[in-house]
């Protein structure tokens, strides 16, 4: 069952665009990313090896992991590029004033 | 026993920490080298030890000195001390000895138990020689030196030469919500001593949270027998850390079994070092991970000398989304010829979320010896649970019975008969009911 | 295999003849020592290539400055300011064996190219120092319209084809080497498959090393389409030598639905050269990919073979031997990833340590969420030959889809002394038998090799037993 709860985790002033930020929510770690008058959220964990991904580089729509250069596309979590084949978990992202707040996907 | 710290472990905590003990010297000057070695060393991160463990969300400055347990709180009951017959018995509630007892018998031959904190003042010649060897090493990493510099409300199972006590030590130590343990446990076994020991932890509140930083050492002397039993059962918001070894001598036995329930995340070495020709050790692990727990197991069989052998056997199942990793190494130095070494590890998937990480190993330098691994993971097999269903069994109680036939390899090896039954009746009770997909 | 014959010392000094000789060294262009953005655009510059290859190789030299060196597996001492990256012997590639020059023609006429041509393959690829000299390709093949080239020649001629599909299974910054392989590429081979073309005979490839202080970097791209089936083998030799020399290859397959692709390599570096090669598959629907990695010499190898199972019904299986003797160290092995439902993989390792080398095993098998019914099995086993070797193992299991079925198992163990003793009783000396007990050991890799390969492959373990190579 898809959670709705949404959370707050910053002001939106706190991410410039382009930017990221790693928040805990709930016990997990997550990437906001605010790029382009949009905001995203991921994962902090790159599928390939479970290490965080939100060290790593933007580069237009995609976040590099820093550790062996795989791809995901910030928009969806889906792979792009190996070494990672699976999706990173997608988050829902709401601006309310000027909160920022994030529903959790399933695990 | 320290009285009220501020949260955070601080140099004014442990300098008033210090100042109420009454210890020898060499142990102080031990904790203030371990103290500064603990403030020199980073949170631990990546590496072959943590990169399947993160620990992000653990607040080391949440916790400090142990605080006295609040007074009215229920103390958890323990599931290994009932039923049977006992030599010893000691409980310590947030590294706070509350009782030790030892019965005449084993007392009038020269056995000692009970508070490591006390029997160190008076035994201090006998006892320098165990904790200052470094059995375990108090530099391992930050969580070493912590506890190096930091234990209280430890304990102490001394069986001398010749002494062959029949009846268990038990051993509980509990934590209330929020609270820390830094035990340490010292079993010495001399030439020739034979002894079991059950030791168990538990939360007062199966949810409640809190720290637990232990080391565990172990010596057996040439031809000693040691069975120990070690249940972890901590509430599932607890941070477990430990540090566990064993120097086993020539012709020394031992039986090492650990049980693995509770904890929020537990990074747990457990380390056997066989140091005297024709030593013996087999080491078990039954793990059984719910909830969103993080456990991480971490063994070695280190074959130092000829002849020994040794032999582990590690069974998981997990349920939830929960994390068990292992990790063991078997490793055989160029002057351990004739070694006989083995280790296998199990791992049944009882839900969909769950992950296991099996990483068994081999370092291997003599060559006249016989080293062999084994790992498998799988579900439980759907036609079992058919058959058992259609004989009146429903998916839960089938399901319990083919977990507790996963465990049995492990629970025979297991000679005392009240700790099989408490762990494999902990273990049904935990089975949950999974919808099918 | 029986002897009838015991191998006597010149045999042996013929062996060691046979693939321990130098040229003077004749070249066209050789590169500047050390490694910079200059020589990268240089390389790139000589080969004629187009400006996204060259953008490539001077990102991929950035990534490999950014990286640190891996603090596992074996010690690589290179000083990379050392190494020459770039050589060029001539300036056309040889279509016939006539074109050839003769120096590099006698070397190759020593180790047997020309016979083998006509009798077993359908065409073969010579790599000398860093260009391909020779080439020829079957006619039939060519009217199938299988494209086997060097890698060169085909971002020349098959541009399209090649961008879409290089470096997608290993990017640069997949590790440290790869991106080294990804600035200063050279040689290599390429090969294209059209769909439902099946090549009955093995594609092959050689590689050698001469000058001191030269590095191999060639890159590979295997593309089989949907139902083809190819199998391509690579065996290298390279002379002794003081000075430490570099080889880091980089090899991606990509096997589309239907496709089979088994990859064979008789590796026999000499005793200073660190081989550290990333070979990667990726197995779409029903299909079947096979590494047999045979590795024997080197200072130090760093090889594992991987498959991605990425879509139902993908089989892997990598079939590994290891033999390390006196200042080796094999540290090799495969990795099984299942991405996908239906998955199954297997890889066989046989390892064999002696006179103090130093034999690891080194495997990942990782099924991921939603990879259901995937099965995994893996069977390491090591013989350590004297108490001056070593053998590790270092297998890692990672399970996060709960309905699959994987088991692993290793041993490690002396020659069994019943063995021994059966063989001996029946008239064999201790090395005679020896040597039987390794052959049937490492059998189940060398059965699978093309018999010109099998052949070689026991002359060499021989010879590793004798331990007069290595």
């Amino acid at each position: 069952m898809p959670m709705t709860e949404y959370h707050p985790v910053c002001q939106v002033d706190e991410i410039p665009d382009p930017g990221k930020a790693v928040f805990e929510v709930d016990d997990r770690f997550i990437v906001v990313f605010h790029l382009d008058g949009e905001w995203h959220a991921l994962d902090d964990c790159c599928t390939h090896d479970g290490g965080p991904l939100g060290e790593g580089e933007i580069e237009g729509f995609q976040i590099v992991c820093p550790r062996h250069g795989a791809r995901f596309d910030i928009r969806t979590g889906q792979a792009l590029t190996m070494p990672a084949v699976r999706a990173t978990p997608y988050h829902r992202v709401k601006i309310e004033g000027d909160q920022v707040l994030i529903s959790l996907s399933e695990q | 026993m320290s009285t009220i710290t501020e949260a955070g472990f601080t140099q004014e905590g442990f300098d008033a920490f210090l100042l109420e003990r009454r210890e020898p010297d060499w142990l102080r000057r031990r904790r203030i080298e371990a103290w500064e070695a603990f403030e020199e060393m980073p949170m631990p991160r990546g590496g072959e030890e943590w990169r399947r463990t993160d620990l992000r969300a653990f607040k080391l400055e949440r916790f400090g000195l142990p605080l006295l347990p609040p007074a009215d709180t229920a103390m958890p009951p323990g599931l290994l001390g009932k039923g049977v017959e006992l030599a010893a018995r000691a409980m310590t509630f947030d590294s706070l000895l509350l009782h030790a007892e030892l019965d005449p018998g084993p007392a009038g031959q020269g056995v000692l138990f009970g508070s490591l904190d006390d029997l160190v003042m008076e035994h201090g010649d006998l006892l320098r020689r165990y904790l200052l060897a470094g059995i375990v090493d108090p530099f391992y990493d930050k969580f070493a030196a912590l506890h190096a510099a930091c234990w209280q409300g430890g304990t102490l199972v001394y069986v001398p030469r010749g002494v062959a006590v029949e009846r268990p030590f038990y051993l509980l130590s509990t934590l209330s919500p929020g609270g820390v343990d830094l035990g340490h446990t010292l079993i010495v076994l001399e030439e020739g001593a034979e002894a079991t020991v059950v030791s168990e932890t538990a939360s007062s509140d199966p949810d409640g949270g809190g720290l637990h930083c232990g080391a565990i050492e172990i010596l057996l002397g040439p031809g000693a027998r040691l069975r120990y039993v070690n249940l972890q059962d901590w509430g599932s918001g607890v941070w477990h850390f430990a540090h566990q070894r064993a120097l086993v001598k020539r012709d020394a036995s031992l039986q090492w079994t650990i049980g693995a329930l509770g904890s929020r995340l537990a990074k747990v070495n457990q380390h056997v070092a066989l140091v005297g020709e024709g030593a013996h050790a087999q080491v078990n692990g039954v793990m059984f991970t719910e909830g969103r727990r993080h456990l991480a197991y971490h063994t070695l069989q280190h074959h130092q000398t000829p002849h020994g052998t040794s032999d582990l056997l590690y069974k998981g199942a997990l349920q939830d989304r929960s994390h068990l990793v292992w990790r063991g190494m078997i490793k055989v130095d160029p002057d351990a010829q004739k070694t006989d070494a083995y280790q296998r590890n199990d791992n049944l998937m009882l839900s969909e979320q769950a992950r296991a990480d099996s990483i068994p190993g081999l370092e291997i330098e003599a060559d006249d010896v016989r080293c062999s691994h084994g790992a498998t993971a799988g579900r439980v097999d759907d036609e079992q649970v058919f058959y058992a269903q259609s004989r009146g069994l429903t998916r839960k109680e089938a399901v319990r019975m083919i977990v507790s036939g996963f465990f049995q390899q492990v629970f025979d090896r297991i000679a005392i008969p009240n700790v099989r039954e408490a762990l494999a009746q902990a273990i049904g009770h935990r089975v949950r009911e999974y919808q099918e997909t | 295999m029986a002897t009838d014959t015991a191998i006597t010392s010149s045999d042996v000094i013929g062996e060691i003849n046979r693939y321990d000789f130098r040229n003077e060294e004749r070249y066209v262009f050789k590169a500047k020592k050390g490694l910079s953005r200059e020589v990268v655009a240089e390389i790139s510059e000589m080969k004629g290539e187009p400006d996204w290859m060259r953008d490539f190789r001077l990102k991929s030299l950035e990534v490999f400055e950014s990286k640190p060196m891996p603090r596992w597996g074996g010690a690589i001492n290179i000083d990379f300011d050392e190494v020459y990256y770039y050589l060029k012997p001539t300036d056309h590639q040889g279509r016939t064996w006539d074109d050839v020059p003769e120096e590099i023609k006698t070397t190759f006429d020593r180790l047997g190219i020309p016979e083998a041509e006509k009798k077993y393959l359908a065409g073969v690829k010579a790599q000398y120092e860093s260009e391909v000299v020779y080439g020829s390709l079957r006619e039939e093949l060519g009217k199938q319209g299988v494209i086997f080239t060097d890698t060169d020649s085909a971002v020349r001629e098959h541009p399209d084809l090649v961008r879409q599909y290089f470096s997608t299974v290993i990017p640069p910054t997949d590790n440290k080497f790869a991106a080294l392989n990804s600035a200063v590429w050279s040689g290599g081979s390429f090969i294209y498959v059209p769909p439902g073309v099946k090549v009955e005979f093995p594609l092959q490839a050689y590689f050698r090393i001469n000058a001191a202080n030269m590095g191999q970097f060639e890159r590979t791209l295997i593309l089989v389409d949907e139902g083809a089936q190819v199998h391509y083998v690579e065996g290298c030799t390279a002379p002794m030598y003081s000075t430490e020399s570099l080889h880091s290859a980089v090899v991606e397959v990509i096997a589309m639905k239907g496709a089979r692709v088994r990859y064979t390599t008789i590796q026999n570096w000499a005793n200073n050269i660190y081989n550290l090669v990333t070979k990667r598959a990726v197995a779409k629907e029903d299909s079947f990919v096979e590494w047999v990695d045979g590795n024997l010499g080197s200072r130090l190898t760093m090889k594992y073979p991987s498959i991605y199972m990425v879509e139902p019904g993908a089989r892997g299986e990598v079939l590994s031997v290891a033999f390390a003797s006196a200042g080796q160290h094999q540290d090799a092995g495969a990795k099984l990833v299942h991405c996908a439902p239906h998955t199954s993989g297997r890889i066989v390792s046989k390892s064999i340590s002696k006179n103090g080398g130093r034999s690891s095993y080194r495997g990942l098998v990782r099924t991921e969420k939603g990879a259901r019914k995937s099965k995994a099995n893996v069977v390491c086993d090591a013989l350590i030959l004297d108490p001056q070797s070593r053998s590790d193992t270092y297998p890692y299991i990672e399970i996060e889809e709960q309905d699959v079925s994987v088991g692993h198992e290793a041993s490690v163990s002396r020659i069994g002394e019943e063995q021994l003793f059966y063989l001996m009783s029946r008239g064999l000396s201790e090395a005679e038998a020896s040597m039987m007990i390794v052959s049937g050991f490492v059998e189940p890799l060398v059965r699978e090799l093309p018999m010109e390969y099998a052949v070689e492959m026991n002359r060499l373990i021989e010879l590793q037993m004798e331990g007069s190579v290595g």
